[in-house]
């Protein structure tokens, strides 16, 4: 494998993940009113229409506030599992963590089928909130795994050093632990919004009919015959995506918290 | 306050969660599983194998089938991609390695209905590979190459690449160089290396990953009715369609139970499969 053909591979393979974008984006800010590519002439219509008009506002508050509410149930699951684990270190702490790393394991439909009768059931069934409570435990194994990097990473003298001094344990937590654990929190919040942002099969089984929220409004525009504003909302669904990791790449090295050095 | 933050206390908190919302919903869907069907509503409690008695039909053996055989296929493919990508990428420049990790975890979070809308497009006559072809003149009759089994399998390689990619990226980062090296300074060619000192390193994750793959492209639903024609449809696609189309979730159910069972056989021969692996070495 000579450094060329290695370039090659790789180039290969960004292009092809990346290209579709790129066909997208040119679709977003032609002119005509049919999709084409690429452009004749370059307008802002499609997302002028994306931000005025109400049958696509309504999809994209509804999933903002939904991922908005799902990431703070996330990442308050994920932490106090977390601490459980650090403080307890076995047993009890260790069956809380894996409960929260078995909705992963899942293919999604199932996790998706039976939220579905689970709400039908209760009278939820097509209602925001339940939504909010399915992705908030569903997608809790990210932060989860994400908040307990961060719990490692406490050293034992701070804490010890914290309880000589007469802190109570919730002083020591909201003084000291929260603190240092808290890049790790912003970031699991972070992950969970954006793929609460991006979901569909759940947020469709759960109260699809009801709740439209932008990935179904994409989908259900797909189905019926489409116009560009589709692709202007899933550049604007790719862009928010990229600024927040950007952000992200910022507060936390992305780098260590996915593992590539040994800590 | 010292009561407060009693850890089994704050334990309770995640377990209740949990149980409630992902255990019992679960279990619940079970107990639906043999329920009747309400035409006016959702169902009616009762206790039925006809539900499941549906599954052994020749459909639901071809669904079954092709759904078996797309999410093998996908998840072989992936693995095969991502990991000599993976194994190129980590010994780049930490800037580019930046930039493959954001671009990795964009995808990642990106909807399923944004990255088959993308290819739809890209595979279209009116704007994308075929209309290129077209216009070079390779293709001189250029028509849309999707919906086809082809688009879907790409689809779903877009969709798992990230996530394969993303486990691979911190075992191959850390892991132990001496040997490779040595090979290396002995003179042995950067191939045969690859093959013969990394690979079988990397057997059990390989392993590992096609059938995390495999489960994922399982319950994969957007992409088949997306890219897919109708005779590619997996059985995600046909439970959503039972569950939500016809509304007769005790079928839906049924065929989730029995996918479910599908997925935790895999799952414990795997976890089976490593327990000896690491008792024996």
């Amino acid at each position: 494998m000579s450094t060329l053909l290695k370039r090659l591979f790789v180039t290969a393979i960004a292009t092809g993940l990346i290209l579709p974008f790129l066909i997208v984006a040119g679709v977003s800010i032609s002119a005509e009113s049919n999709i084409s590519f690429p452009p004749q002439e370059l307008s802002a219509r499609w997302y002028t229409e994306l931000l005025t008009q109400r049958d696509w506002l309504i999809p994209i508050r509804n999933s903002l506030v939904i991922a908005a509410f799902a990431g703070l149930l996330a990442v308050s699951i994920a932490l106090a599992a977390n601490y459980v684990l650090w403080r307890l270190k076995s047993g009890f702490g260790k069956l809380v963590f894996a409960l929260g790393v078995g909705p992963f394991m899942l293919p999604p439909i199932i996790i998706a089928m039976g939220a579905s009768v689970f709400w039908a059931e209760m009278g939820w069934y097509g209602r925001a909130e339940a939504t909010v409570i399915s992705h908030g435990v569903f997608f809790v194994t990210l932060p989860l795994v994400i908040i307990a990097r961060g719990f490692a990473a406490l050293s034992g003298d701070v804490i010890e050093a914290s309880r000589t001094m007469g802190a109570t344990p919730w002083q020591t937590f909201v003084k000291v632990i929260f603190p240092l654990v808290l890049p790790y929190v912003i970031t699991g919040y972070a992950l969970v919004a954006i793929i609460s942002v991006n979901e569909y099969l759940i947020s469709y089984m759960v109260s699809g009919f009801a709740v439209e929220t932008l990935p179904i409004r994409i989908f259900n525009n797909l189905r019926y015959g489409y116009t560009p504003v589709v692709a202007s909302a899933a550049m604007g669904f790719a862009l928010l995506t990229i600024g927040v990791l950007l952000v992200l790449s910022t507060i936390t090295d992305l780098l260590k918290l996915l593992g590539a050095s040994r800590d | 306050m010292k009561r407060a933050l009693d850890p089994h206390l704050i334990g309770l908190f995640p377990l209740a969660m949990m149980s409630v919302f992902f255990l019992a919903p679960l279990a619940f869907m079970v107990v639906v599983s043999f329920y009747e069907r309400d035409p006016l509503g959702f169902y009616n409690v009762a206790f039925v194998w006809d539900n499941y008695a549906k599954f052994f039909s020749s459909f639901y053996y071809t669904v079954s089938m092709r759904s078996l055989w797309s999410s093998s296929l996908g998840a072989i493919v992936v693995v095969l991609l991502a990991f000599p990508a993976m194994y190129i990428i980590v010994d780049m420049s930490r800037r580019w390695q930046l930039f493959w990790v954001i671009l990795l975890l964009s995808l990642m979070c990106l909807s399923e209905v944004i990255i088959g809308f993308a290819w739809l497009i890209l595979m279209s006559e009116s704007s994308g590979i075929p209309k290129f072809l077209g216009w070079i003149g390779l293709w001189e009759d250029p028509r849309s190459l999707s919906p086809s089994f082809g688009a879907m399998l790409i689809g779903f390689i877009t969709l798992g690449f990230s996530l394969v990619a993303l486990m691979f990226y911190p075992q191959m980062a850390q892991r132990d160089r001496s040997i490779e090296e040595a090979a290396l300074t002995l003179g042995t060619p950067p191939l045969r290396v690859f093959t013969k000192v990394v690979l079988p390193n990397f057997w059990s994750a390989i392993i590992s990953s096609v059938v995390t793959m495999f489960v994922y492209f399982l319950g994969v639903f957007v992409m088949p009715t997306m890219l897919g024609r109708p005779q590619d449809w997996n059985m995600t696609v046909i439970i959503t369609d039972k569950a939500v189309g016809d509304a007769n979730m005790p079928l839906g159910a049924a065929l989730s139970v029995i996918m479910l069972v599908f997925t935790l056989i895999i799952i414990g021969g795997l976890m089976l499969a490593s327990r000896k692996k690491g008792a024996a070495s």
